[in-house]
């Protein structure tokens, strides 16, 4: 029972917070809901075929191939495809978790995914061609240009905060669910 | 749908069909993969846009816009990274509040702040992040944005003030 709570715990917050808001203001509950709903579409539209070249990636690139590309010795080159990755993408970042994750398990450096989940989160490039529309292209690329720099230096710095336990474990997880 | 999600069809078709004229069973692989880890993602996914749904319904542009407003001052820069973290939005609404935002007399630091933890930061998505890699990576893959976007701040107020 308290096992199944706690794997539930984040739907039981989800109701919870609709029954908070339906005290609060009940008119705004078939307005949660009606987001929620085109949410749901919006994310069905644009997640199969990611989906689809997530599951073709792991069946067609060898383990080899990626550690050559984004491995450990990598360097500059693999960051940069971790960046082209990243920015040559469209859907929401929940569609980059399971990516990132099969990158991990194909023996990507963990900066170079770190990074690549970075810049899929901001710097995606159609998003940021809307941004300059609306933004003016000076203060979106100062905006974006700050970000690239604290993303990299992000990303380089991951892996001193992470040690070999944490990295064992997101293997051992991307082992098995990725 | 957007043009970006076109490519993204066009491309994957291309890719499938390469792969069943190549190799039918590493594609059936492949497809079962995918679905596989589709489906991984749904228990997480439906209660997430539950929450994504209640939070469009509360925090409004308007609302945002009293918090980011003419004269808001580092209150408002604050509050901007905060809402801007547990907020969803999708771009193409969040980029024009931020037009609208500064024609109306806010401030740059505010927006760009507020528009920078929006895209980068996702406290919605910290559970589905923590189940795929760890709580340690979601928190800390959120920590350096949420600095980016403070160093964002300080920039922008040196530059635009």
């Amino acid at each position: 029972m308290k096992q199944r709570l706690k794997q539930n715990r984040f739907a039981i917050i989800a109701f919870a917070l609709i029954g908070v808001l339906g005290i609060v203001d009940y008119t705004l509950v078939p307005v949660a809901l009606n987001n929620t709903l085109d949410q749901i579409i919006s994310m069905l539209l644009i997640v199969p075929p990611i989906f689809l070249l997530i599951g073709l990636f792991d069946a067609w690139v060898p383990r080899q191939t990626v550690i050559a590309l984004m491995g450990n010795d990598s360097g500059v080159r693999g960051m940069a495809l971790a960046f082209l990755l990243g920015a040559f993408s469209a859907g929401p970042i929940i569609a980059a978790f399971p990516l990132a994750l099969v990158m991990i398990k194909k023996g990507a450096r963990y900066a170079n995914v770190m990074f690549f989940l970075m810049v899929w989160s901001s710097l995606k490039l159609p998003i940021v061609f809307f941004q300059i529309t609306q933004l003016g292209f000076s203060f979106a690329m100062l905006i974006n240009t700050i970000m690239f720099v604290v993303f990299i230096a992000g990303a380089l710095l991951s892996e001193k905060v992470f040690n070999d336990d944490d990295y064992q474990r997101f293997e051992e997880k991307a082992a098995n669910e990725g | 749908m957007g043009v970006e999600a076109i490519v993204i069809y066009i491309l994957a078709a291309i890719l499938f069909i390469v792969s069943v004229i190549k190799d039918k069973e590493k594609t059936k692989q492949g497809v079962k993969k995918g679905v596989r880890s589709f489906l991984k993602l749904m228990p997480v996914l439906v209660p997430l846009f539950v929450i994504i749904g209640v939070l469009l319904a509360v925090v409004t542009p308007e609302l945002i816009g009293r918090v980011l407003g003419e004269e808001s001052g580092l209150i408002g820069m604050i509050s901007g990274l905060f809402v801007g973290s547990v907020t969803f939005m999708p771009p193409f609404v969040a980029f024009p509040l931020g037009r609208e935002l500064l024609d109306s007399g806010a401030a740059h630091p505010q927006v760009a702040g507020f528009l920078v933890t929006l895209m980068s930061v996702g406290v919605v998505y910290f559970a589905a992040e923590s189940r795929y890699f760890s709580k340690k990576s979601a928190f800390y893959r959120n920590l350096i944005s949420f600095g980016g976007a403070m160093i964002v701040i300080m920039i922008v107020w040196v530059i635009y003030t």
